[in-house]
């Protein structure tokens, strides 16, 4: 039984630019509070990562590595991963291009992380690779929105 | 366990007591070790260098202002009676506990940490009533963390964390 409540997809200027409710459960909020939701979320996200209480990093690149171009995906603190309240659970999942999914489920939902997986899966499909979206803007895909409803619906 | 931080708040936004333990080493250098996936490239850059210029101040205030943030979120979207417990990265987790005088509990532990709500909450109600409301020479409020800090409160802190969390 999966319970799915509803999929933000924020772009990476903190932009709100897909948002699908599946499921009863969350308050009705007017469109302009969920834009604003997903700006603090996206300033949220950004100061989550700011307070990686971790020790900084040491420099590891040791003398004979110099050659190798630094990784740039190693040592960066990641944001909110999960958060947890007393109604549902969020799971975030920020793309490499900093493209956040925002997901809401249940709190004792399990393995979202294969949910996230295949709605990211979706999205590359039938967004990234519709010829008409341009990037940044509102995704506004049948194809995207049958898929999620074929996923989900399916599986609820 | 990796205990790193821990913030008391009183209803003014003003943070009466932090206290910080040093992580483990062994657990850190597995951490940094390990290539985190989900990071942006577009953002982050430089936060080392900006995390080395950041006073604790600043900490408890960027701490503050995200959970109220994100409690004032939960609310919107959950409904008034909804509670935020707790968030967590790829790199620690952040429990939250607000009792109703709007005080608020926060605990920044490791990651693999079950949600510490009612440790929180028995912080409050035996370490922080009994030490620090019912000390007859405390102030009603604490500016600046005055009162909050004594050595009864402190050493009770100390054996309570040694007695349910241990390292």
């Amino acid at each position: 039984m999966l319970v799915v409540f509803a999929l933000f997809i924020i772009s990476k200027a903190g932009g709100l630019i897909y948002n699908r409710e599946f499921h009863t459960g969350l308050s009705k909020l007017s469109s302009n509070d969920y834009l604003m939701l997903a700006g603090s979320f996206h300033g949220m996200h950004a100061i989550t990562k700011q307070l990686c209480p971790a020790p900084p990093t040491p420099n590891v690149q040791p003398a004979s590595a110099a050659g190798l171009a630094p990784s740039p995906f190693s040592s960066r603190p990641t944001g909110i991963e999960v958060l947890e309240s007393s109604h549902f659970r969020a799971q975030c999942f920020q793309t490499l291009t900093g493209t956040k999914f925002l997901l809401f489920t249940e709190p004792q939902q399990p393995n979202i992380d294969s949910i996230m997986r295949k709605i990211y899966d979706l999205y590359a499909d039938f967004v990234m690779k519709n010829p008409f979206y341009t990037v940044e803007m509102p995704i506004r895909c049948e194809k995207f929105d049958r898929g999620l409803d074929g996923f989900v619906k399916v599986r609820s | 366990m990796v205990l790193y931080s821990f913030y008391i708040f009183d209803r003014h936004t003003e943070c009466i007591y932090s206290r910080r333990w040093t992580p483990r080493p062994t657990s850190s250098s597995g951490k940094t070790a390990r290539p985190q996936s989900g990071s942006s490239i577009t953002s982050g850059d430089g936060t080392v260098t900006n995390r080395r210029n950041m006073s604790h101040a600043d900490d408890e205030k960027l701490i503050f202002g995200l959970v109220f943030s994100l409690r004032n979120m939960v609310q919107k979207l959950g409904g008034e009676d909804d509670t935020f417990l707790s968030y967590r990265t790829g790199e620690y987790k952040l429990h939250y506990y607000e009792t109703p005088t709007r005080m608020k509990f926060v605990m920044l532990t490791d990651t693999k940490q079950n949600n510490l709500r009612p440790y929180l909450h028995q912080i409050w109600a035996n370490l922080y009533v009994e030490y620090v409301v019912k000390n007859p020479l405390a102030p009603v409020e604490h500016p600046g963390g005055v009162g909050v800090a004594n050595e009864m409160f402190e050493r009770g802190l100390d054996t309570f964390i040694t007695a349910v969390l241990p390292a």
